[in-house]
């Protein structure tokens, strides 16, 4: 399949592509390999990824769907490529933000020395509404609160960025894995001679990380993946990963706490757990403590996890460290506690809480991404090129409003990757969401959930909104 | 293993029972509209309906018994017991919510098994009547009654023979025990409704149960209801009868582990005693067989409570030492 009417920009870094036309290096390989194979035997590839992905149930709900209604996440055939080089920097960034991330939530629940010394202004913490009061003075085990994390990162012609921390309940890894064993499984002998690196070992390392974060004095602990159920959005991934890492499924209705302890309700009996891997919010977590209205969660959990008779991954209250407001200051964080440079750059960011940001956000409306700082998935933003004026100008009367709620960023030119488009190969915007694990050190599996906005120029790759995604090769030295 | 993960392995177990019987019953029934008299198809839906406990959508069953209405109501009465999605006895609604159950459990099947019941929901979502009706009903429940042979080989050949392999089998022997004695029910009262039945009826029921050869090479080439009965009640060596079912039954409850209710176990065993007696002792003994199918059933209801009682739903009195 040729390349021939492939579109470069200069202003858009290409994955593939220096601007010139000239294949990038270490992605030789794969450009040659695709360029030798014909448009049917594309076509084929593609029809077998996507139907492994049908067979196997590989589906994901949209909210506001009907209840019944599974989604196969669409998936594009044509892997992007990192190099051995570029991976290693990712992954001392990843690991460097993710430090620091941890030694911010431990301060701000316990003494907070980075409010005090004016780093961050009082109420961008304690404003937020992820902040938890109730986690004030706990000790997260070996001072690791975000155990589970996944970054979202964008590449520009300046190199990549963060565009976004996960710390509460970060997913799609189970899509970074099954789209690896459905490319891989369809591109037999480029896989095999383009040396990439190994990702399916995941699962360990995550069961790795879980037991080293368990309680105090259990060898062998029980772990327990708790999900809100087979209508959220990512009981497939819930349901993958207490396979991969043989811990028991559960919701909240199977466990029950006793004196300070977690139990589960087994065949045999109640069984206690020691680790529990939550994919379910802070605010269902535990009714006596959170939203009272939770049937999802555990009454007395909180209790417990204070205790330290149970270890819960992530801690609560992690959620004020990915909140899009404080963001903003994580590279002074990376100042602060570890006295580095951040590796990986964050996006320009202007708060509309302050004046100033105000000020400028709802002048350049037509230039911004504004975001709700209390969002995620896509949701309830407005990418200002895109907008008419009358959508703008309502965005800036709900701006104007309630400041403090939102955030704005320049239009990123997110990289392009070559995606099989009807019959055609074309560049489509992507991003990567790396996943960091932090048990007693980081580990970082190379490879990452690569999402791709599937419609032409857009700039939304998540999966409620048209995104699809992608397999992402690191290569081999 | 997880309480609510063992009862949505029984219960997918069940659910998928369930579609396979009924496929069989509508296979027979599409093959009769083929070729066989009014009363004899007729016969068919008293028997399939009589064994759901279920009112047909079309008025009575007494009004199908004329010529007129028989044929042309047969396409709805498929459809109800096909793909009808309120009807939670159709076949549709048994491979959805046992695909339902699985997807819940899935992490505790085989890749395998999950890929088999997945394509089979996905063959049969979305097909209505009129798609299987014009040119081969017979084919496409053949098909599914293939599909969930296929799967319960795929499970024996893949499971990891853990607790959740007994649930599975708990669940769809307990089926099997109460479909069963349901049907048996149903075709004798069926038979007692019907006017002049034919042979017809009573081969057609050995053939569902695969027992058509075994009849003749024990009791000879005519069919005699009473023997046919007792075929299908206390041959060992078929695979679907009653007292093999039972047997697998009371097999896998011996087998399940400690229950953390004492109470509920024991009544549950005893009750199997019971249930086992009834079809290996007093059976032959019979005056009414249907008094005895119809206790049977009776007390498959009460053992499905207690198995819930015992592993999925007991009451917390202590925890474990610490």
């Amino acid at each position: 399949m040729d390349f021939k009417d492939y579109e470069l920009d200069a202003r858009i870094y290409d994955e593939m592509f220096h601007s010139d036309g000239a294949a990038r290096t270490h992605v030789q390989g794969v450009h040659t390999a695709l360029s030798e194979t014909s448009a049917a035997d594309l076509a084929d590839i593609q029809d077998q990824v996507t139907g492994s992905f049908s067979s196997e149930g590989i589906s994901f709900k949209v909210y506001g769907d009907d209840e019944g209604d599974e989604r196969i996440i669409p998936v594009d055939c044509l892997p992007r490529v990192l190099s051995a080089g570029e991976w290693r920097e990712l992954e001392t960034g990843l690991t460097q933000r993710l430090k620091a991330l941890n030694l911010f939530l431990a301060d701000v629940y316990g003494p907070a020395r980075i409010v005090e010394d004016g780093v961050i202004p009082v109420d961008v913490v304690r404003g937020c509404p992820q902040y938890r009061i109730e986690m004030r003075g706990f000790k997260a085990p070996h001072g690791v609160w975000v155990a589970i994390c996944g970054t979202d990162l964008v590449r520009t012609n300046e190199g990549f960025k963060v565009l976004e921390d996960n710390l509460r309940v970060p997913s799609g890894v189970a899509y970074m894995l099954a789209n690896r064993k459905a490319v891989k499984a369809s591109f037999r002998r480029l896989y095999r001679s383009s040396r990439v690196q190994e990702i399916e070992h995941y699962g360990r390392v995550l069961r790795t990380t879980l037991e080293e974060l368990s309680p105090a004095g259990t060898s062998d602990p029980t772990i327990a993946l708790l999900t809100p159920g087979v209508y959220n959005s990512a009981f497939y991934e819930h349901m993958f990963l207490a396979g991969q890492i043989g811990a028991e499924l559960v919701e909240g209705r199977d466990l029950l706490v006793d004196d300070g302890f977690v139990y589960m309700r087994t065949t045999a009996g109640l069984r206690r757990v020691d680790v529990v891997y939550r994919r379910i919010d802070d605010d269902f977590l535990d009714p006596v403590v959170f939203r009272e209205d939770s049937l999802l969660g555990v009454p007395g959990i909180m209790h417990a996890c204070k205790q330290g008779n149970v270890t819960l991954a992530n801690a609560p209250g992690t959620g004020v460290a990915d909140d899009k407001s404080v963001y903003a200051y994580v590279p002074d964080m990376i100042r602060y506690y570890l006295a580095e440079e951040p590796i990986i750059a964050n996006v320009e960011t202007y708060l509309c809480r302050n004046p100033e940001g105000l000020e400028y956000t709802l002048d350049n409306l037509a230039n911004l991404v504004v975001k709700r700082v209390g969002e995620s998935g896509g949701y309830g933003m407005l990418i200002g090129p895109h907008a008419t004026p009358a959508e703008r100008a309502e965005y800036a009367e709900q701006v104007r409003a309630t400041p403090a709620d939102f955030i704005s960023q320049p239009v990123l030119d997110l990289s392009r990757a070559p995606c099989l488009i009807d019959g055609r190969i074309e560049p489509r915007h992507v991003d990567l969401r790396p996943f960091v694990l932090h048990g007693r050190q980081t580990r970082i599996v190379p490879g990452a959930f690569c999402r791709v906005a599937l419609r032409r120029g857009s700039l939304v790759v998540n999966s409620s909104q048209g995104g699809g995604g992608k397999d992402l090769w690191v290569l081999e030295n | 293993m997880l309480s609510r993960s063992a009862e949505g392995l029984y219960w997918m177990g069940r659910y998928l029972e369930r579609a396979q019987h009924l496929s069989r019953l509508l296979r027979m029934q599409a093959e009769a509209l083929v070729d066989r008299p009014v009363n004899e198809i007729h016969f068919g839906w008293l028997r399939v309906y009589g064994s759901l406990h279920r009112q047909p959508p079309v008025g009575s069953l007494e009004l199908l018994a004329q010529d007129d209405y028989t044929l042309a109501d047969s396409y709805t009465l498929a459809d109800d017991l096909t793909f009808e999605p309120t009807n939670p006895a159709s076949v549709w609604s048994g491979i959805s919510s046992g695909r339902e159950n699985a997807r819940h459990v899935r992490h505790c099947l085989s890749a395998e098994m999950w890929t088999c019941l997945n394509r089979m929901y996905l063959r049969v979502q979305g097909m209505t009547i009129q798609d299987i009706w014009a040119s081969s009903p017979e084919r496409f429940y053949a098909e599914t009654v293939a599909e969930i042979d296929t799967f319960a080989g795929v499970a024996a050949a893949t499971m990891y023979r853990d607790e959740g392999w007994r649930f599975l089998n708990l669940g769809r022997a307990i089926e099997r025990v109460q479909l069963s004695s349901a049907l048996l029910h149903a075709q004798i009262v069926a038979a007692e409704l019907t006017r002049d039945v034919s042979e017809a009826a009573w081969t057609g029921l050995l053939r569902l149960y695969h027992a058509l050869e075994a009849y003749h090479r024990t009791y000879g080439l005519t069919v005699v209801p009473r023997q046919a009965l007792d075929l299908l009640a206390t041959d060992a060596r078929l695979p679907d009868s009653l007292c093999r079912s039972l047997d697998m039954l009371s097999a896998e409850l011996a087998d399940t582990a400690a229950s953390p209710n004492d109470q509920a176990v024991g009544a549950a065993q005893r009750l199997m005693g019971r249930m086992s007696a009834l079809v290996n002792y007093a059976w032959l003994d019979r005056e009414d067989p249907k008094a005895l199918l119809r206790q049977l059933n009776e007390h498959g209801r009460d053992l499905h409570d207690l198995l819930t009682d015992s592993f999925f739903n007991y009451p917390v009195h202590d925890v474990p030492a610490r």
